[in-house]
C-alpha cells in the first residue's frame, strides 16, 4: 500500500455537522498528525476509520481502489489498527495471552492450547519492534502503562495474513511518563520503517512538531490546514486551531458590583489536586480551564464536599466551610450543574417537574414530609419560564426532551433555591447554538444579581467571553490564574502548552 | 397494540378471572371464595408491599422469607417463656428492622450487591430461627389463644352476612401505608430519584445511603409482621414457615412493574401481582390440579407476562 484518501468525508449528528467535505490523503510511512480543538472533529473521523461510525457521505480509496468500511471488523481486515488511552488490557492475564486476545489461540491436537507457539509468536512480535525488555510470560498487572502500550502495539503485528497498514494514535502520551514517551516514539520510527501509515492526535505540541512528518488540523469540522511539519510553528497551529475569535457572541457585562467575597480558597489541597487558590467576589465569573482531565472535575468535588480537603482552607460567605457531601452544599444555597446531564444530573424516567425539584424536595414539603404539588408546579413553571423551557407540561418526561432543554431543565434546578454560588462544569457541552446563548445570558443575568459563578470549559472562546478571571490547571494543579483583560485562546492554548522545565 | 402494552397484565387477570368463573361457576366468584383469597395472600401481599419499598431503588431483599420465619419463631419462643402477647410482638418486629437493618448497611454502607449479601443473611436468619427454636415446632397450649384468635376473627358485616378477616384488613391497612410512604411523601419521591440515577440523585443533595438502609429496615418489618400473620392463622411457629413468600413476593412486585409506565414498581400494581398469584393458586387448587403442575404454571405465567412487557417496551 502506497496511500490511504478519504474523500469528501461528512458527518452530522442531528443536524449538528461534526465533519463536513473533508479530504485527507495518508502516505505509507508517515507520521500523520491530527490536531483541533475539542468539538473539531477528530473523534468522528477515528470512528469512521474504525467502522464504528457510518458517515453520511465519504469514498475512501487505498492505491487508488475503492474500499467500503461498514463495520468494526472491515477495519480490521484492512490492517487498520487503534491505541486508544484506555488499553482494554486484561490485567490479570498474561502479555502473551494478551496479545492473543483478538487473534486464535494456535492449538495443538486441536484442543490443547499450544502455548510454547502462544510464547514464541509474542516475543517475534515485540523483537520486530526491538521491544526486549518486556518477559511474554509475566501477567500485564505488573506492566507500566507505557509497557502495556507497547504490549498492545505488537499485539497488531501477530496476525500474519493481514499486515497492519494503518495505526491511530489517539493521545497515547496522556498517561505516560517522559521516559514511557521515549519508548513510545522509538516504537513509532521502527513501524514507520515497516511502510505502515501513523495517524497522530495528541494536544501536546511538542512531540506533535518533534516526531510528525505532516500535520492536518480540523476546525469545527472542516479541514483548514494539511503541511509538513518542518514548514510549521507552534504559533501557526494554534492559530489554524482557533480561528478567528467568537467572543463577540457572548451578552456584555455591565457595571461592576461590591467586592464582598462569596468563596475563598486559600491553598486548597484534597487527595487529587494540588495548591488551588482563588476569590470570588459578588457578581463575578471565575472561567477554570486546561487540558482534558487537569482537575477541573476535582475543583467542584472539593467545593460539594465529596472530595474532602488535606490542606488548606475553604470560607464561603465569611464563614468556615467545611462540606460533608452534596446535600451539604444544596443547603448552604452552592448550586451544581454536572457535567454529563444523563449520567449525573437528570432521571431521565422522570418528569421535568420532579427534575426540577430534585434538590428541592425538602424546602417544597409540607409537614417536612408530604409532598406539596402546587408549590412544586408552582416553582416549576416559574423557573421553565426563567430558562425559556420549551416543553409540554410539567409531567413530561424528560428524556423527551431535546439535549439543549435537558440542559435548561438542570439549570432551573440549580437556580430554585437562589444560590450565592453556582457551579457550572461544561454548562453548554452538547447544546445548540440558540439554547447555549439563552445558558449565556443566565448567566450574566445571575452574575448580575450578586450570584459567584464558577464555569468550567474546554471551549476556550466561552471562557473568554463570560469569565472576569480565568484558572488554568495543568497536571492536577493550579498553572496560573489572570484577570480576562485582553486574553485570547492563543494565550490560553499556549499556557496549557506550556512545559514546565524538566 | 398500545392498549395491549399499557393493560396487558390487566387483561390477563381478568381472563384468568373469567376463566375460572365458567369452570367454576358455583365456587368461584363467591363472596366466601373472595373472602378466602384475601385471607389466603395476605401474608403474601403484606411481604410484595414492603418489598416493593426497596425494588424502587433498583435493589431487593432475599431474606424476607427467614425473616418471616425469624420472627414468628421469636415471638412464639417468647410466649412459651411465659411472656406476655405484646411483648412478644414487639421483640418480633424489632428483629424484623434489625434484621433489615443488617441488609441495609451490608448493602449502602459496606457496598456489597443486594443479591449477595441478603443471599448471605437469608441464611443467617434461618440459622438463627432454627437455633432460637431447637429446630422444633411451637404450637399447642404455648400459643396463647388470644394471639391466634385474631387470625381467625373478622369484621362481622351482618347485613351481608359476611365476615371480613382481620388479616386481610391488616393487608390493605399496610398497602395504605406503603403507597402513603411511596407516592405522597418526599421520602418516597426520593426512593425513585435513587433508582432512576443514584449518582445524580447523590449530587442534587439527596443522602443516598442514609435512604437506602432505612428502605431496607423497612423491608425487614414488613416480614417480620408477615411472619407473626402466619404464626397467629396456623397457631403455630415453625422455622420454616416463610420460606415459600421471598420468590412469589419478588415475582408479584415483577408482575406489576409490568403495569407501571416507565417499568418501575408500583405498590398498587404490586397488589395486582399478589391478585394474580393468589386468584391462579386458587382456582387452580379448586380444579384439582396437582400442585407441581399449579406451581409449573404459575412459574410459566409470571415468565410470560414480564417477557411480554420487555418485548414490548423494547419495541418502544
Amino acid at each position: 500500500m502506497q496511500k490511504l484518501e478519504l474523500l469528501n468525508l461528512s458527518k452530522s449528528f442531528s443536524g449538528f455537522k461534526a465533519l463536513s467535505d473533508v479530504n485527507i490523503e495518508l502516505l505509507s510511512g508517515e507520521t500523520h498528525a491530527l490536531m483541533g480543538e475539542n468539538g473539531a472533529g477528530k473523534t468522528t473521523l477515528i470512528k469512521v476509520l474504525a467502522g464504528i461510525l457510518k458517515p453520511d457521505q465519504m469514498m475512501m480509496k487505498i492505491d487508488s481502489n475503492i474500499q467500503k468500511v461498514n463495520s468494526a471488523i472491515d477495519s480490521k481486515n484492512l490492517g487498520f489498527n487503534f491505541i486508544h488511552q484506555e488499553l482494554n488490557i486484561v490485567s490479570y492475564l498474561s502479555v502473551a495471552e494478551n496479545m492473543f486476545l483478538s487473534h486464535p489461540y494456535p492449538m495443538r491436537y486441536c484442543a490443547l492450547i499450544n502455548w510454547n507457539k502462544i510464547y514464541k509468536l509474542s516475543k517475534n512480535a515485540l523483537k520486530e519492534l526491538d521491544i526486549t525488555h518486556i518477559n511474554v510470560e509475566d501477567k500485564c498487572s505488573s506492566l507500566s502503562t507505557g509497557d502495556q502500550m507497547l504490549v498492545k502495539i505488537a499485539s497488531c503485528l501477530i496476525k500474519t495474513e493481514i499486515s497492519p497498514t494503518l495505526y491511530v494514535f489517539d493521545e497515547p502520551t496522556a498517561a505516560l511518563t517522559i521516559q514511557e514517551s521515549e519508548k513510545l516514539f522509538k516504537v513509532i520510527s521502527n513501524l514507520k520503517k515497516k511502510n505502515a501509515i501513523i495517524l497522530y492526535v495528541s494536544h501536546r505540541m511538542n512531540e506533535i512538531l518533534e516526531i510528525s512528518d505532516r500535520v492536518t488540523v480540523l476546525r469545527d469540522g472542516l479541514k483548514v490546514l494539511t503541511e509538513e511539519s518542518s514548514k510549521l510553528s507552534k504559533e501557526k497551529i494554534i492559530r489554524s486551531m482557533v480561528g478567528k475569535d467568537l467572543s463577540d457572541n457572548f451578552p456584555k457585562k455591565t457595571g461592576k458590583l461590591n467586592n464582598k467575597v462569596i468563596i475563598d480558597v486559600s491553598n486548597g489541597h484534597t487527595k487529587s489536586i494540588k495548591n488551588i487558590n482563588f476569590k470570588i467576589n459578588e457578581g463575578e465569573v471565575l472561567g477554570i480551564t486546561g487540558l482534558a482531565n487537569s482537575g477541573q472535575k476535582e475543583i467542584f468535588n472539593m467545593l460539594m464536599g465529596i472530595d474532602n480537603l488535606v490542606k488548606g482552607k475553604l470560607n464561603f460567605l465569611n464563614k468556615i466551610y467545611k462540606p460533608n457531601g452534596p446535600k451539604d452544599a444544596w443547603g448552604k444555597l452552592i448550586s451544581f450543574v454536572p457535567r454529563e446531564r444523563r449520567r449525573d444530573a437528570l432521571i431521565l424516567k422522570m418528569s421535568v417537574k420532579l427534575n426540577t425539584t430534585l434538590p428541592h424536595y425538602g424546602k417544597l414539603s409540607k409537614f417536612f414530609f408530604l409532598t406539596n404539588k402546587n408549590k412544586e408546579n408552582n416553582i416549576t413553571n416559574d423557573l421553565s419560564k426563567k430558562v425559556q423551557l420549551k416543553y409540554k407540561n410539567n409531567n413530561q418526561s424528560i428524556y423527551q426532551l431535546s439535549g439543549g432543554n435537558q440542559q435548561k431543565v438542570v439549570f432551573g434546578r440549580a437556580l430554585a433555591s437562589n444560590p450565592k454560588l453556582l457551579l457550572l462544569d461544561e454548562p453548554t457541552r452538547g447544546v445548540d447554538v440558540g439554547a447555549k446563548l439563552d445558558i449565556y445570558k443566565l448567566i450574566r443575568e445571575l452574575a448580575q444579581n450578586g450570584c459567584g459563578i464558577i464555569l468550567n470549559s474546554t471551549d476556550l472562546s466561552e471562557i473568554i467571553g463570560m469569565s472576569d478571571r480565568i484558572l488554568v490547571l495543568k497536571n492536577h494543579e493550579q498553572f496560573n490564574i489572570v484577570e480576562n483583560l485582553d486574553v485570547t485562546t492563543q494565550d490560553l492554548l499556549s499556557n496549557f502548552y506550556e512545559e514546565k522545565n524538566i | 397494540m398500545n392498549i395491549i402494552k399499557k393493560y396487558g397484565t390487566l387483561i390477563g387477570f381478568l381472563s384468568i378471572i373469567i376463566f375460572f368463573t365458567i369452570n367454576l361457576p358455583t365456587t368461584f366468584l363467591t363472596a366466601n371464595n373472595l373472602i378466602n383469597i384475601s385471607q389466603q395472600i395476605s401474608m403474601l401481599a403484606v411481604v410484595a408491599f414492603t418489598m416493593t419499598i426497596v425494588m424502587v431503588m433498583n435493589d431487593f431483599d432475599l431474606s424476607v422469607g427467614s425473616m418471616a420465619s425469624l420472627s414468628g419463631i421469636v415471638a412464639a419462643v417468647l410466649f412459651s417463656m411465659g411472656y406476655p402477647i405484646w411483648i412478644g410482638i414487639i421483640a418480633a418486629l424489632l428483629v424484623g428492622i434489625i434484621g433489615g437493618l443488617f441488609n441495609g448497611f451490608l448493602v449502602s454502607i459496606i457496598g456489597i450487591l443486594p443479591f449477595v449479601a441478603t443471599l448471605g443473611t437469608l441464611t443467617m436468619f434461618s440459622g438463627f430461627a432454627f437455633l432460637v427454636s431447637g429446630g422444633k415446632t411451637i404450637f399447642g397450649r404455648d400459643i396463647p389463644t388470644e394471639f391466634s384468635s385474631f387470625a381467625r376473627s373478622g369484621l362481622e358485616i351482618t347485613s351481608l352476612d359476611i365476615k371480613i378477616p382481620f388479616l386481610s384488613i391488616l393487608a390493605l391497612f399496610i398497602l395504605l401505608i406503603v403507597w402513603f410512604i411511596l407516592e405522597q411523601t418526599i421520602y418516597g419521591r426520593r426512593l425513585y430519584a435513587i433508582g432512576g440515577n443514584a449518582e445524580a440523585s447523590f449530587l442534587a443533595g439527596i443522602k443516598v445511603k442514609q435512604l437506602r438502609l432505612s428502605a431496607f429496615a423497612l423491608t425487614g418489618l414488613g416480614a417480620a409482621i408477615a411472619g407473626l400473620m402466619y404464626s397467629s392463622r396456623v397457631a403455630s411457629s415453625n422455622p420454616t414457615q416463610g420460606s415459600g413468600l421471598m420468590l412469589e413476593a419478588i415475582a408479584a412486585v415483577f408482575l406489576g412493574m409490568t403495569m407501571s409506565e416507565e417499568g418501575e414498581p408500583r405498590v398498587l400494581f404490586t397488589l395486582l401481582g399478589v391478585l394474580i398469584l393468589g386468584v391462579l393458586d386458587n382456582g387452580l387448587t379448586q380444579m384439582n390440579v396437582d400442585s407441581y403442575i399449579r406451581e409449573i404454571l404459575i412459574g410459566f405465567i409470571v415468565i410470560l407476562a414480564v417477557a411480554f412487557s420487555s418485548i414490548t417496551k423494547r419495541r418502544n
